[in-house]
């Protein structure tokens, strides 16, 4: 079989792409190969499915009929077991063979499971496909207590799905603090007690040392010598890009797939987009895998563009995120957890109505933040940690409540579309 | 494609723009009955002030929007049609990515309803925009850009033959 465009991946960043690739080459076939039978669904929507938040129906982010509309071929169900870069072949598990001109890889990560927690006991789930939330609410059916190994944004997220569906469920977290790679730890703490309150109780700075089961999970064993009895197990102990197929390659995988400014891998007409991507990240100056679905679709956009002629450059990602757990949301950004002489740290921290934000800033530049509570700024104090905007004028008011775009637009380094002039004008005298 | 514009010589800070915008989104559409509904109804429009002068905000409809590429349930869409940026409330579940990346800051989250308020040019129905209706000093103007310009231009000449 023969295509130009060979996407493998059929999520965010593989969609992405493959609409850009279209709008600017009508004729050159496209195919999109994904191991998973299902059209191209929003898999961070999965936890809402699970916490019976939105519907099966609602993960859809393509119409019914956008592979034909766009004239775009899909192989669902198939999966990629090895690419020949040199011969620019793809050879899939079922015996296929596909020839490309240009190949994506866009192929997304896995749930890791540690060595204690075996992925096959019956009743250990990993939450990232709808097959997994298929499987975990047949589970359920009759299930009490769930325990959650780990607490970072996949197990926080799976807490609250089996909490909406009315189990009674503990997090177990290595770590002293919940979401150590999003929060420090004064927002962590907030956070811990805003779940607390909510029915889910979390046990920091404690590692499950095993697994009890008599054909199906009953409990943990815990390393403070307790155990935790439960009929469900979920795991939320990060995700590992999916670099399978390129093993052995001429393909350069480090711990993910490293792309350049053009989201190029090192061969040359091999590209990378997604959380299998290590692309630039802004703050850290360096390849970094950002795995967030903002990142996933521009990372898409500009691979897309650039397997079809184009020469666009990669902005760049920021290791940034929002979530939202019984009305308490947090957003953060870069390097909120920074500490040294060479930071200007600057917090508010407001316990009782649940209200935290710090920045920290370098040589009078943002370089991360965490809000938590009140959110309504994130948006403007990101174009300002994007650009690198000095803000040594606004720097007092940058964690103000009515801190605004009017603060930001006068900064010399916000591009230009963002200023005033382009949409309010005066009649009267100029200012 | 058509915008909401603003001659700030013209804007007063009567927020009237604020006020039609939150009735404009109420369910019975008045503003006696806007008052007493919950959820409160949200506006769109925020006017700050700017170099102590005000700015009424609201959703700039960028060409090339962060929100939509942020967005993982389909909320926001770009209309190719109006060039919009249309957000679909029903399809949002709060996960408030289009707050943490909007560069104007226009996209409100609205915590109670896990869902986000911003102007969808009053949902692109026909005719004036409920801000720009309410405004008493003819400050917001909706129209393409060449028709702003030319509204600018004539009140200049207006204001310059006034001075002479």
């Amino acid at each position: 079989m023969k295509t130009h465009y060979l996407i493998i991946g059929n999520c965010a960043a593989g969609i992405s792409a493959a609409e850009t690739i279209r709008k600017r080459d009508k004729s050159n076939p496209v195919l999109i190969v994904s191991d998973e039978t299902y059209p191209a669904y929003a898999r961070c929507l999965t936890s809402y499915y699970l916490a019976g938040i939105v519907q099966e129906k609602d993960l859809w982010l393509k119409q019914e009929n956008f592979y034909r509309e766009n004239n775009i071929d899909a192989m669902l169900g198939t999966r990629v077991k090895s690419v020949a870069p040199k011969n620019s072949l793809v050879k899939t598990e079922d015996g296929q063979e596909i020839q490309y001109q240009k190949l994506l890889i866009a192929t997304g990560g896995t749930p890791q499971f540690p060595e204690q927690i075996k992925e096959s006991t019956k009743g250990v789930f990993g939450l990232r496909t709808i097959n997994d939330v298929r499987r975990i609410q047949e589970h359920i059916k009759g299930a009490k207590t769930a325990v959650v190994a780990g607490g970072g944004l996949v197990g926080l997220k799976s807490a609250y799905g089996l909490r909406k569906r009315g189990l009674k469920v503990a997090v177990v977290v290595k770590s002293p603090q919940v979401l150590s790679q999003m929060i420090d730890q004064t927002a962590a703490e907030l956070f811990q007690s805003r779940l607390r309150e909510n029915g889910i109780e979390i046990m920091t700075g404690i590692d499950i040392t095993g697994v009890k089961e008599n054909g199906s999970v009953t409990g943990v064993m815990l390393d403070n010598g307790k155990s935790l009895d439960c009929q469900i197990i979920m795991v939320g102990k990060g995700v590992q890009p999916n670099t399978q197929i390129l093993e052995g390659t001429e393909v350069k995988i480090d711990w993910g797939i490293p792309a350049d400014e053009y989201l190029r891998t090192n061969v040359e007409n091999i590209f990378a987009a997604g959380d299998v991507a290590q692309a630039y990240d802004i703050i850290k100056g360096e390849q970094v895998v950002n795995a967030i679905w903002p990142s996933a679709v521009e990372q898409g956009m500009t691979a897309g563009e650039n397997m079809s002629g184009g020469k666009k450059k990669y902005d760049g990602s920021l290791n940034m995120n929002s979530i939202e757990f019984f009305d308490l949301p947090v957003i953060s950004m870069g390097n909120f957890r920074a500490k040294g002489p060479e930071f200007d740290i600057v917090s508010d921290l407001h316990k009782e109505k649940y209200q935290y934000k710090k920045i920290v800033l370098k040589d009078n530049r943002l370089v991360g933040l965490v809000l938590v509570g009140d959110i309504r700024t994130a948006g403007l104090l990101c174009s300002i940690l994007r650009n690198r905007a000095d803000v040594s004028g606004i720097k007092d008011s940058l964690l103000d409540v009515d801190f605004n775009y009017s603060d930001v637009v006068g900064l010399k380094e916000i591009p230009k579309e963002y200023m005033t002039d382009k949409i309010y004008c005066g009649s009267g005298k100029e200012n | 494609m058509k915008e909401i514009y603003c001659d700030i010589n013209l804007c007063m800070a009567c927020r009237s723009c604020e006020l039609a915008c939150a009735v404009e989104h109420s369910k019975v559409k008045s503003l006696a009955g806007a008052v007493n509904e919950t959820p409160r109804p949200k506006q769109r429009v925020h006017v700050l002030g700017m170099k102590g002068r005000p700015l009424p905000l609201s959703c700039r409809h960028c060409d090339d929007p962060a929100c939509v590429k942020a967005c993982m349930a389909g909320v926001m869409k770009k209309s190719p049609k109006t060039g919009t940026v249309e957000s679909n409330p029903d399809k949002c579940v709060g996960c408030f990515m289009c707050v943490m990346v909007c560069p104007y800051g226009a996209i409100t989250p609205v915590l109670e309803m896990k869902k986000v308020a911003k102007c969808n040019h009053c949902e692109d129905k026909e005719g004036e925009k409920a801000c720009v209706s309410a405004c008493p000093t003819g400050a917001l103007f909706y129209g393409e850009p060449a028709e702003f310009e030319e509204c600018l231009k004539k009140r200049k000449q207006v204001s310059a033959g006034k001075g002479a």
